[in-house]
């Protein structure tokens, strides 16, 4: 497959929507409303023969009518009306087409199956690239082209995480609670049937060709030739850290084989070593999906498995150490020099060694940054978990953190924190640091640990390196 | 057409091919067996030895250790009898006679998927494999790494590193597992094996079972 022309298709400068509509039971409907209100920059040219204008644009019977180059369709007709449609896109020339039409080889009909076929043979004779048939479409976030029909994908925090999913409703979930968590990413799709951009193709475009993807995450049910997928990571010799999901995780084994061996090698087993076996990061749940990316991209890679956790309350601190040494990690064990400017910091009213309960300095976030820096500059620490909790009387603690916050960049350590508040207190404040300075805010102590071990694993394996979990 | 190799013939074919096998042949009767195993050298172990006998200790067709002669032409009334007990009417290739493995009991094998084609696994044997199917599995070809990390991967790895295992060798599970991925790219024909167990110690690794289906 061209690159050149996956890269029309993924960052177009025109689109036209061959089933544009203006009626709200029509997905025609709402891909327009995605393209429009999510602010793309190139022209839009709705396609149907029953309209003059759609959303107030411009429209056109027939794609074949349009004057201009078009680099991306977006095709949302009935399944009847496909191959003509792509035919036409064919001739038009057209360098993309995401395919949201449903009714093929995930329909229980084998007519499904013979329906595909054909569109793969089609797109085979134009060679074009196709997202789909059977999905939501793709949004990307970098260059504002929501070509899907979910408009609210517009308003996910701009970043470097893309996924690539073989379920649009994967795709619904992690997008949803990338808002919540404030997950930066830089392109979702849904890969629907496949019919000729399949995992190794999509993965292939984003680690070599985009800049905008610094990590990728995967969701993947099942894929005919696995074994392309990971040719195509090590062909590509890029250093981008990949994190997947793996759903159905079937344990059946050949049910016909009389062997251990064959009995054992159940689906999910072989899947979960080859990822290993291929540098890919396995995840098991969309939050830890959305924690580990966020970490990826915000976070410095981290060097070793040596903590400094620095909790404003004791109880958090402890539960993060916990989870963390349950992960691989371990508490750092601070230099005497770090540990003397700490004990300089806080009174001896509290636990000063690592986990630090920083109570002491509850009305002085200058205090507390400044135990961060001190360990930050330790030698014997690789990473930071900042932990504080909300009580009335810290109510500023997060406002005066965001100002006088410095740029931890330069440290080049990963400082995760977790800032835990009743809904709207210290909203605007975490919003304001979370993603900022090389500091990635996650909800709880314990999955600021998973992140961080996770962290931890990615960078090793792009080292060539393995964990032991 | 497919092909099963079992016990003595497996061993063979695998030794031929340059791995490790505990020292085994087959006894056709009392008196084979008494020579076989004073060849061996007592103790030795012996099995029941038949393609219908897919594990040999539900129908109790092991015994270990055989001390003597007489112990030895005993073992191969038992076990001839309980094959037929088993199996009556069908054919007992003959009672294996074998040098005793020792050391951690290891399972290795190898499985074509649909998907994924030959993939490979290690787990520790007996109940770690049967009990918890505490296993790992890789995509052939495998290099040293991904052979280390398959063993490290097991959640029993650290019996393999316990103190009593010390004198042990990871090093020869990782290299056996490297060489047997190349037996496998070497040997298309190989369409499922388990070699099981494989008995790992200071002293070196060696295969006392294995099952083959070729396919030709």
């Amino acid at each position: 497959m061209k690159i050149e022309r996956l890269k029309k298709l993924f960052s177009p400068e025109s689109v036209a929507v061959i089933g544009a509509s203006d009626s709200f039971e029509k997905l025609g409907y709402h891909v327009m409303k995605s393209l429009v209100k999510g602010g793309y920059r190139g022209p839009i040219y709705p396609v149907n023969p029953r309209a003059d204008t759609i959303w107030g644009i411009k429209t056109y019977p027939n794609i074949k009518d349009i004057q201009q180059e078009i680099d991306l369709g977006i095709v949302a007709v009935p399944a009847g009306m496909v191959p003509s449609v792509l035919h036409e896109c064919g001739e038009k020339n057209v360098k993309g087409v995401v395919l949201i039409t449903a009714g093929y080889k995930e329909i229980e009909d084998f007519q499904g199956e013979i329906l595909e076929q054909e569109i793969k043979d089609i797109a085979e004779g134009y060679q074009i690239p196709i997202i789909g048939p059977n999905t939501f479409g793709f949004v990307n976030l970098t260059d504002r082209v929501n070509a899907s029909f979910t408009y609210e994908f517009s308003l996910i925090k701009k970043g470097g995480v893309t996924l690539i999913s073989q379920s649009g409703g994967f795709c619904h979930l992690c997008g949803f609670l990338a808002m919540e968590e404030r997950l930066g990413m830089a392109k979702l799709m849904s890969l629907g049937n496949r019919v000729n951009i399949d995992f190794p193709e999509a993965l292939g475009y984003f680690l070599k060709e985009d800049k905008s993807t610094r990590v990728i995450a995967l969701y993947i049910e099942g894929i005919d030739e696995p074994r392309k997928l990971f040719e195509t990571i090590k062909s590509a010799g890029t250093k981008k850290p990949i994190i997947a999901f793996k759903a159905g995780k079937s344990e059946k084994g050949d049910s016909a084989s009389r062997f251990h061996t064959g009995s054992l090698a159940g689906n999910y087993n072989i899947w979960r070593g080859a990822l290993r076996q291929s540098g890919i990061l396995e995840v098991k749940s969309a939050e830890e999906l959305i924690d580990t990316a966020k970490v990826l991209d915000i976070c410095a890679p981290i060097k070793g498995p040596r903590i400094a956790v620095l909790s404003g309350q004791a109880g958090p601190g402890i539960i993060a150490a916990d989870a963390m040494e349950k992960e691989g990690l371990r508490l750092s064990r601070f230099s005497s020099e770090t540990q003397d400017r700490i004990n300089t910091l806080l009174p001896p009213v509290a636990i000063r060694t690592n986990p630090v309960d920083m109570g002491p300095a509850w009305y002085s976030p200058e205090t507390m940054l400044n135990i961060l820096e001190a360990v930050l500059e330790d030698s014997d620490t690789d990473g930071v978990i900042f932990i504080a909790m909300f009580a009335s009387a810290n109510l500023e603690l997060t406002r005066r953190m965001a100002m006088l916050l410095h740029n931890i960049e330069p440290f080049k350590k990963p400082v995760i924190a977790c800032f835990t508040a009743p809904a709207g207190v210290w909203d605007e404040d975490i919003e304001k640091m979370d993603g900022q300075k090389g500091l990635a805010i996650l909800h709880t102590p314990e999955r600021a640990a998973k992140a961080m071990a996770n962290l931890w694993k990615a960078n090793l394996t792009m080292d060539g390196n393995r964990w032991r979990d | 057409m497919e092909r099963l190799i079992l016990n003595v013939d497996a061993l063979y074919l695998l030794e031929k091919e340059g791995f490790n096998v505990l020292k085994s042949r087959l006894a056709k009767d009392e008196d084979d067996a008494v020579r076989i195993a004073s060849e061996i050298g007592f103790p030795v172990s012996m099995k029941v030895s038949s393609s219908h006998v897919i594990h040999k200790t539900d129908i109790d067709g092991v015994r270990y250790p055989i001390n003597n002669p007489s112990d030895a032409k005993e073992a191969f009334r038992e076990l001839e009898m309980n094959f037929k007990t088993a199996y009556p009417g069908k054919d007992l290739d003959g009672i294996m006679v074998q040098m005793p493995g020792r050391g951690i009991e290891t399972i290795v094998g190898v499985h074509r998927d649909s998907q994924f084609g030959p993939v490979i696994m290690f787990g520790l044997g007996g109940i770690f494999v049967e009990a918890i199917k505490d296993v790992s599995f890789r995509i052939i070809p495998i290099n040293k790494k991904d052979a280390r990390d398959m063993i490290e991967e097991l959640s029993a790895y650290r019996i393999l590193t316990s103190k009593r295992q010390r004198d042990m060798d990871i090093n020869l599970i990782e290299d056996f597992l490297v060489e047997v991925s190349q037996f496998i790219t070497r040997h298309s024909e190989v369409k499922e094996m388990d070699m099981n167990p494989v008995f790992v110690s200071s002293a070196g690794l060696y295969i006392c079972d294995a099952r083959i289906t070729q396919e030709f």
